[in-house]
């Protein structure tokens, strides 16, 4: 299965899925899905990124996810980000209540199949992060199960903290990273 | 069989030994000794132009540089300034007797590295030797013959062979870094020399590569990457350019490492959400699992003996070393302080493991004892320290390290002293991993 395309897909679809999910009367998003990632490429914060063309860098890839350029929080997707505590995986009251919410909604749609990322802040060691977020996407896959979304229609990656969507050195920044989120990989959502 | 580009000139690079005296029980009982942490003063003279006598200060330069850089960064010596010598080396010659101690001895050399060298073509020569100017004397010489690319590689050797007589082990110079890069926007695999020379980018597949490990004979390695979708294990063969998938298992893999005899890895893959270790054989085929506990077991590294492994499990709630015998599966816990140890490296003569560490709020490097107990913090600097190396050695190790605002690479000796910049590139550069000698 190819990764890059999926997620571009997902990109695709979150937009699709807005423009059903909302109510007429809702004001439009500011700025499409993956708004981001249309405008020419600017120098990456290395400096050194060079411009990329559409067709080898499809939109909402993996690579522009890692340059920072993925919509951070696909504020337009029916699925919410769940956060974590530091070194932890397990799911508190407000982390419960979103998921219920994810639940819902999965449940609405059926045909929807998501993949769960598992994202940790920058603190600490890479391969710790990378276990540490595939507790965190279980975490929320397991309990979508328990809330009556079928196991297969959800898959699971880590990322570990390879992926902030948050560069600053402060608590909020890395509570922000320290996230677990459901992308739509495949599926049209009920109109 | 291995390195078949470089087995060529390794070929001609011969290195001929024309002292025959134990010169290190010599210098034991001379003037200069190392002791503690104070360092030997050394003056490293230009070479002198031995063959044509047209312009090649560059080969001379680079030789000089290079063992000047290595010197340094070694921790033991502290390189005079060139500047301040008083003989011209074109004019002096090269052997005891030929030129005057005393031009050394005035500028407060304690030892003092001279050489010459001949260019034909592109046949370079080069004769190097180590003087002890408080005796009077020559404690080494070696001569060695390469192409004219090769005089960065000489310097090396003959830095080693410095370090083997001030210590009885040779220096670590011909070794590379691997590491992983973010310079390009993107984390991609790259190899380097300490002296930053010889960098090579040798992914870029612009998504996620993680954690290099070197194949005990310096051929291969072995690394994570995001390229096909899920994390998974790849092989990079240095020798040909040949990038392969590694195994055919369908879950995340978190990182593995070679065995030190080159037969077997161990690596994390994730099942269900819980990281466990696996034994795969060269060809990436699981042999066997090692781990079978609900929490997070990760991050192995192996005993140089390869009947242990120490790893990184969260089983006592919060991520701690581990070690366990491979045969039996008997596993106990190695640290005890702090609630947040991680990323152990096995020292390459077995007695010691270093990690990253966290102390209020920061993560720092530490060693232990490798049967276990009490911690010794290397690192104390501001921002954060990581996933630390050992050199072959053992006597020094390579750690990433945010002091300078940014993720570099750095280098101290095994004690913490002597801590040194090596990268100075804009982007990140984590996951350093410190290559077997490579000649």
């Amino acid at each position: 299965m190819n990764r890059i395309r999926v997620l571009y897909r997902a990109v695709l679809l979150s937009g699709l899925v807005t423009l059903a999910g909302c109510p007429a009367t809702q004001a439009p998003p500011a700025a499409p899905p993956g708004g981001s990632s249309i405008q020419p490429d600017a120098q990456g914060p290395s400096g050194i990124r060079e411009a990329t063309s559409p067709s080898d860098t499809p939109r909402g890839s993996l690579s522009e996810a890692q340059s920072g350029k993925l919509p951070i929080d696909a504020p337009t997707s029916p699925l919410k980000e769940v956060y974590f505590g530091y070194d932890r995986y397990d799911l508190d009251t407000e982390a419960r209540a979103t998921l219920k919410s994810n639940a819902d909604w999965l449940k609405a749609n059926v045909a929807v199949r998501v993949e769960v990322e598992g994202h940790c802040d920058e603190r600490g060691t890479s391969e710790y992060n990378l276990a540490l977020g595939a507790k965190r996407s279980q975490a929320v896959k397991d309990y979508l199960v328990t809330l009556g979304v079928a196991a297969a229609r959800l898959s699971t990656i880590s990322y570990g903290e390879e992926l902030p969507v948050c560069r600053e050195q402060n608590e909020d920044c890395w509570q922000k990273n320290r996230r677990a989120r459901s992308v739509i990989v495949s599926g049209r959502p009920a109109s | 069989m291995l390195r078949k580009g470089t087995l060529i000139v390794l070929g001609s690079l011969v290195a001929v030994l024309f002292s025959t005296r134990p010169f290190y029980s010599q210098i034991n009982k001379g003037t200069i000794e190392l002791s503690g942490t104070q360092r030997v003063s050394v003056a490293v003279s230009l070479l002198k132009n031995l063959g044509l006598p047209d312009d090649k200060r560059r080969i001379s330069e680079s030789i000089a540089d290079t063992l000047v850089y290595d010197l340094n960064l070694s921790g033991w010596f502290r390189v005079l300034d060139r500047t301040a010598y008083i003989e011209n080396p074109q004019t002096s010659g090269i052997t005891a007797g030929s030129f005057d101690f005393k031009d050394w001895s005035t500028i407060g050399a304690e030892g003092l590295v001279k050489g010459g060298f001949a260019l034909q073509g592109d046949d370079l020569s080069v004769e190097m030797r180590l003087f002890d100017v408080f005796q009077a004397k020559q404690i080494v010489g070696k001569r060695y013959g390469g192409r004219g690319g090769d005089s960065r590689r000489i310097a090396h050797k003959f830095a080693d062979e410095i370090i083997a007589q001030f210590t009885g082990i040779p220096g670590v110079f011909n070794t590379r870094i691997a590491y992983i890069s973010s310079t390009s926007g993107f984390k991609e695999l790259f190899v380097s020399h300490l002296d930053g020379t010889g960098k090579q980018q040798l992914t870029s597949n612009r998504t996620i590569n993680l954690r290099p490990s070197w194949s005990p004979e310096g051929r291969f390695i072995l690394y994570t990457s995001y390229k096909e979708g899920l994390p998974a294990l790849y092989l990079y063969d240095l020798a040909t350019g040949r990038d392969t998938r590694l195994g055919t298992q369908r879950n995340s893999t978190m990182g593995g490492r070679w065995s030190p005899d080159g037969k077997q890895i161990v690596a994390t893959f994730e099942e269900n959400g819980n990281s466990d270790l696996y034994l795969l054989d060269r060809s990436g085929k699981t042999v066997r699992r090692l781990t079978e506990d609900p929490g997070i077991d990760v991050s192995p590294t192996w005993a140089p003996e390869g009947n242990r492994i120490a790893f990184v499990s969260d089983r006592s709630g919060s991520p701690q070393i581990y070690a366990m015998d491979v045969a039996t599966g008997k596993t106990q816990r190695l640290s005890y302080s702090g609630s947040y140890n991680t990323s152990p490296d096995w020292a390459p003569k077995g007695d010691k493991i270093t990690y990253t560490g966290r102390v209020a709020g920061r993560f720092h490097i530490f060693t232990m004892n490798a049967q276990g107990g009490e911690a010794q913090q290397l690192t104390s600097s501001a921002g954060d320290n990581e996933d630390p190396s050992f050199a072959p050695d053992g006597r020094m190790i390579v750690f990433s390290s945010s002091r300078t605002g940014r993720y570099q690479l750095h280098i101290m000796r095994d004690t913490g002293e002597n801590q040194q910049r090596l990268t100075a590139s804009g982007g990140g550069d984590t996951n350093p991993s410190w290559s077997p000698r490579l000649e």
